[in-house]
């Protein structure tokens, strides 16, 4: 089925609209997209239905920082919650007023909707004021998620990358997280039990790296949009049952030959805020851009890293620092840390051939107004990277202001390039 | 609008003449002498005061002085006025380089335009009070007054650009963020360390006595491509940084997490425009979690160690200890003026200079002058409890106030008991830093250290759950109080995420609550007229009540300080 709620998007699937002149797209379709993309209409879609219904209990979560991992345990799978379609929040306006994240709001109309109903908890975490809004109000009105065994647990997450940080957090991680699950859904929390998941949890994050590498070639053969359908899925799907298919679209990119002449002007990295939207990387594709890195909350980098349990180390100790040390999240406050980010972003750039940066921010996001201003002066300044800053909304609706700010920057880019090949400048 | 129409006015209007006030005044003492002669030995009573006639629209200044009778009149003049004018020479001349004070006025945009209208903020916050509310008040403003100078005279002491050079004193100093307590620092205060809260002077305390002074660093920051919505606290303190008004008075800072994504977004700029060495002190956010406090503890020892580390200066339990002693004083006697705010009609501290002093005291950490004037604050209190006295007579409803104050109109609760007697007894910053710190052992003093720091302004209340905030209920009923003003911090995230819950609340426990709107230090987002017009607007047609002083239902002081 094609979704109809975005003519945009299913005309340029089809190749349709936004082709220049004398170019067509010639690139196959890549197995599995148009799947992909009906699964992300609905929180509740087709996988989580089929895992319920197979006994297993839905975990809901916002944050990074709540372990995927631990959350795909026996009998349990994760759900990252997200409000696709959402129109104006609102029922949720008057709870959080209109002057919080929009992300926030969207998600918690959803709840009021009853969109959520299928969740069995909710792993919440205090790392950023308006979803840890929302999700208290997921405990103070037991009447919004219509399961009377729901619970929503919440866990501390510390700002800093040090050793009291990894063991503040494991604590956190084993009260809030493991126990719980133990003690209220009865999961197995054992050390085998959390190896077996961050075996599973590896292997879903090396198909992603992989499918993501392509992004890296000269000519890629995977576009951003395609590539954050698949980002998606995993986050929004049980693993096991999104897996087979996510292998599927890796082995048809292995044969997927590239446009002879590639249809995009410049490649960029998208960094920024939560991003949950295909759409709005297909927005800037469509603008010229290819979107060949995704540092953003919901996005694979550094998010997709493989988890090591090094010697030494129980199972618990290694998800907590993994996700720790690779989090490039903005509340980080160490110096080094803070600087860090920047340079991550930088080698990102360099590794996957971009020409320049994207920092997008969710309106009412105070953490990434703040980083999209420094990164906008300090990656021209000291890194030398053209950088476009915005700011967005959660739904991608007024997209015509983005449209022209993304063609302006594209057009500055290849401005740039031209100078620089002629020795102008 | 306010520039327009002070350019119509002539010069006799601007300098607060009206035609026929010598005939009124006349008329007055010959229509009834006794009343004339009753009135300037013990002033007008409250409702025939009419407040609102002394101001010259729309600057917020007086036409002339209230006249509060003879008595309080004098008290006023000499021991507030005289006195305080004269203490702030004598403050400064006390200093360890007085001359650094001019220099400091022309390099800083906030100390030249704040120095001069301080006594015009006494006025303000001071307005309208009689007898002993007048004289405790007034000295909670000394108190902030001279800590203020302290410190200002410090930073300069060390500036790097009065300097020209690193100095000794500038290498024994640490930074901090405001919202970092002065009580971490309590172990190195005998050998030699000064700490010096970085916000503390060049923005929270500006944005209190001259409103417009900020702005400026809004804007500063703004035109760098922040958007205009995070918390315009954490802005200006932004902009600041960017104006690079910060006087480099130290080798180090200590940052912190509190209160919000936003201070912790503001810690990261300090980090970029300051470039100096950096401890990051968060504290939890789940902080009555206890497997957190441990963590919480370490970071303090972390924080310790750096200091050492950078100035030299030595740890000290017996200094921490002595510290701590004393401040556990200071908290007795704090919650000595609560229990009489509660339980009594005889607390002689208004609701602006509680909550400016606790906040401030609490944040500085001890210090002998706070020591100074709670004896004097002690003195009065309790004569007003021994003898009965009703310090706020025309006291209609007691209110609390919850959440974060307009900074550049903290003194609206002086205005809501003038006009509404409306009597702000307690509000949620001044009940944080509620925690004794025990010192038998340092195991017990780390611990404690932790809480009080987990506790602190804008936090304790905010974060960490939903039950923390509504903790108002609980006050309420402690401090006896029939009425909530509740702030409403436009760009506050955090309360804004939950107003919803609150208006369900308000209905269900059938609370008399109104909205305050606000933002933060930014007049111009919400003016104080529009703070006033929404309060009256309740009293009118919420609770059909009549304004005690109707002169002050209506006025314009858009360009006040």
């Amino acid at each position: 089925m094609i979704p109809l709620h975005n003519w945009d998007c299913n005309c340029a699937r089809l190749g349709i609209l936004f082709l220049r002149k004398g170019e067509s797209i010639h690139m196959r379709d890549l197995k599995n997209m148009i799947k992909f993309e009906d699964l992300l209409l609905e929180a509740h879609n087709d996988l989580v239905r089929q895992a319920k219904e197979e006994g297993k209990k839905a975990l809901g979560y916002t944050c990074y920082f709540m372990p995927e991992v631990l959350l795909n345990l026996p009998g349990c799978f994760s759900v990252r919650l997200r409000a696709p379609r959402s129109a104006s929040p609102d029922m949720a306006t008057y709870y959080m007023s209109g002057r919080t994240c929009m992300y926030g709001r969207a998600l918690m109309e959803r709840a009021l909707e009853g969109g959520f109903n299928f969740l069995d908890a909710q792993l919440a975490t205090e790392t950023c004021t308006v979803t840890c809004r929302f999700q208290e109000h997921l405990q103070m009105m037991p009447e919004l998620i219509d399961n009377p065994d729901f619970f929503c647990e919440f866990t501390d997450v510390p700002f800093k990358k040090n050793d009291i940080s990894i063991q503040h957090y494991k604590d956190q991680l084993q009260d809030h997280v493991l126990d719980v699950l133990h003690d209220k859904l009865g999961i197995d929390i054992s050390d085998e039990a959390i190896r077996k998941a961050i075996e599973e949890q590896n292997e879903i994050n090396r198909v992603i790296r992989e499918i993501g590498e392509y992004r890296k070639l000269d000519n890629p053969t995977i576009t951003g949009f395609e590539f954050a359908l698949c980002q998606l899925v995993a986050l929004a799907c049980p693993h096991y049952l999104i897996l087979p298919m996510l292998k599927e679209t890796l082995e048809d990119l292995k044969t997927r030959e590239p446009d002879p002449k590639p249809d995009y002007r410049i490649k960029v990295v998208l960094a920024g805020s939560e991003n949950d939207d295909p759409y709005f990387v297909q927005l800037i594709e469509q603008c010229g851009a290819r979107v060949v890195a995704d540092r953003y909350c919901y996005g694979s980098l550094p998010g997709r890293d493989e988890i090591e349990i090094r010697e030494g180390e129980t199972a618990l100790d290694a998800v907590a620092r993994h996700y720790l040390e690779s989090s490039q999240c903005t509340r980080f406050m160490e110096q080094h840390v803070m600087r860090q980010r920047k340079e991550y972003l930088a080698n990102l750039v360099k590794e996957y051939k971009a020409d320049g940066i994207i920092i997008e921010q969710m309106k009412f996001c105070e953490y990434w107004s703040y980083e999209r201003m420094i990164d906008t002066f300090v990656l021209r300044r000291d890194y030398g990277i053209p950088v476009c800053s915005i700011e967005k909304e959660y739904t991608n609706n007024a997209v015509g202001q983005l449209r022209t700010r993304f063609q302006a920057f594209i057009e500055s880019v290849e401005l740039k390039k031209l100078q620089e090949e002629r020795g102008v400048g | 609008m306010a520039e327009e129409r002070m350019v119509k006015m002539s010069l006799a209007e601007k300098l607060g003449y009206r035609k026929g006030d010598l005939k009124n005044f006349v008329k007055y003492i010959a229509d009834d002498p006794k009343q004339a002669c009753k009135d300037f030995i013990y002033g007008k009573e409250h409702e025939r005061r009419n407040i609102g006639d002394l101001y010259i629209q729309p600057t917020g200044l007086y036409r002339h002085r209230e006249w509060r009778g003879l008595k309080d009149t004098l008290y006023y003049f000499n021991v507030i006025w005289c006195y305080n004018y004269g203490m702030m020479v004598a403050d400064i001349l006390s200093a360890e380089k007085p001359l650094r004070f001019f220099q400091g006025i022309w390099r800083y945009r906030w100390l030249g335009q704040t120095y001069i209208p301080v006594l015009h903020w006494f006025d303000r916050g001071l307005e309208g009070l009689r007898g002993p509310a007048l004289r405790a008040s007034a000295w909670h403003y000394r108190g902030m007054v001279h800590a203020t100078i302290e410190q200002f005279m410090r930073m300069f002491a060390r500036d790097i650009r009065f300097n020209g050079k690193e100095t000794e004193l500038w290498r024994k100093t640490v930074l901090h963020n405001e919202t970092v307590s002065g009580s971490i620092f309590y172990p190195f205060r005998d050998g030699g360390l000064v700490d010096i809260p970085l916000e503390m002077i060049p923005y929270f305390v500006t944005c209190h006595v001259n409103s417009n002074t900020v702005l400026h660093y809004i804007d500063a920051i703004q035109t760098l491509g922040l958007p205009a919505d995070p918390c315009p606290m954490c802005q200006a303190e932004a902009g600041v940084g960017i104006m690079d008004d910060y006087p480099d008075s130290a080798p180090c800072i200590v940052t912190s997490n509190e209160a919000c994504d936003a201070s912790v977004a503001t810690s990261i700029i300090q980090d970029w425009f300051l470039n100096r060495p950096l401890y990051a002190m968060p504290q939890p956010m789940r902080y009555d979690d206890p497997l957190v406090q441990k963590r919480c503890q370490e970071e303090i020892e972390g924080a310790w160690k750096f200091v050492e580390e950078q100035t030299g200066v030595p740890f000290s339990w017996e200094s921490f200890k002595k510290y701590a002693e004393l401040q556990n004083e200071q908290l007795y006697f704090e919650r000595e003026k609560w229990d009489v705010a509660a339980r009594t009609n005889n607390y002689p501290i208004n609701g602006v200079a509680q909550a400016l002093y606790r906040i401030y005291y609490s944040q500085y950490g001890w210090n002998e002058t706070w020591q100074l004037l709670d004896s004097r604050v002690r003195k009065i209190m309790e004569n007003c409890v021994a003898n009965q006295i009703d310090t706020f007579p025309k006291t209609r409803h007691r209110v609390i106030a919850w959440s974060c104050a307009p900074l550049y109109y903290s003194n609206w609760c002086t205005w809501a008991y003038n006009c509404w007697g409306l009597n702000v007894v307690i509000n949620m910053d001044s009940l944080m830093f509620d925690k004794d710190i025990r010192t038998d052992t340092y195991e017990h003093a780390l611990e404690d250290l932790g809480w009080y720091n987990e506790l602190a302004p804008m936090r304790a209340m905010a974060v960490g759950g939903h039950e923390h905030i509504f903790k108002l209920w609980d006050y309420m009923e402690q401090f006896n109080c029939d009425m909530v003003a509740m702030y409403d911090q436009l760009q506050c995230k955090g309360m804004q995420g939950i107003k919803g819950m609150f208006e369900d609340e308000f209905r269900r426990r059938g609370i008399h609550a109104f909205w305050l709107p606000h933002a933060l230090p930014d007049k111009r987002t919400v003016s104080r007229k529009e703070i006033r017009d929404g309060i009256s607007g309740y009293m009118i047609n919420v609770m059909h009540e009549e304004p005690l002083d109707p002169s002050l239902l209506d006025f314009d002081d858009d360009l006040t300080w």
